[in-house]
């Protein structure tokens, strides 16, 4: 798998 | 943003992964919100011991993700600070 930046995602 | 090479990240007390099997996805569960995990933020947080340092950690998923360490250490560094502005992240000095 590749590095891609992270993304932070709150769950509502 | 990112952080001194020596600090080390920890997770708080009363914050935990978990897996949602009716997602099928990695959580980062908190007292007061849960963080949905992408496959390279699961990475991160298993790479955070309470003992490892954010350079160690860095050149570790360099290494795994053959990436160039500057830009590892710029987004660990951005994931981590994002994570302690929500204070579901620590680092210890």
């Amino acid at each position: 798998m590749a590095w891609k930046k992270p993304i932070i995602r709150e769950i509502e | 943003m990112t952080l001194p090479a020596a600090s080390i990240p920890v997770i708080p007390r009363g914050v935990r992964l978990h897996h949602d099997k009716v997602r099928n996805q990695w959580v980062l569960l908190a007292p007061e919100r849960t963080i949905s995990l992408d496959p390279i933020g699961h990475a991160i947080l298993l790479e955070i011991d309470g003992t490892r340092t954010f350079e160690t950690i860095a050149r570790t998923l360099a290494d795994k993700y053959d990436a160039p360490l500057d830009q590892i250490t710029s987004d660990v560094g951005e994931y981590l600070h994002g994570l302690m502005i929500r204070r579901i992240m620590d680092v210890a000095t």
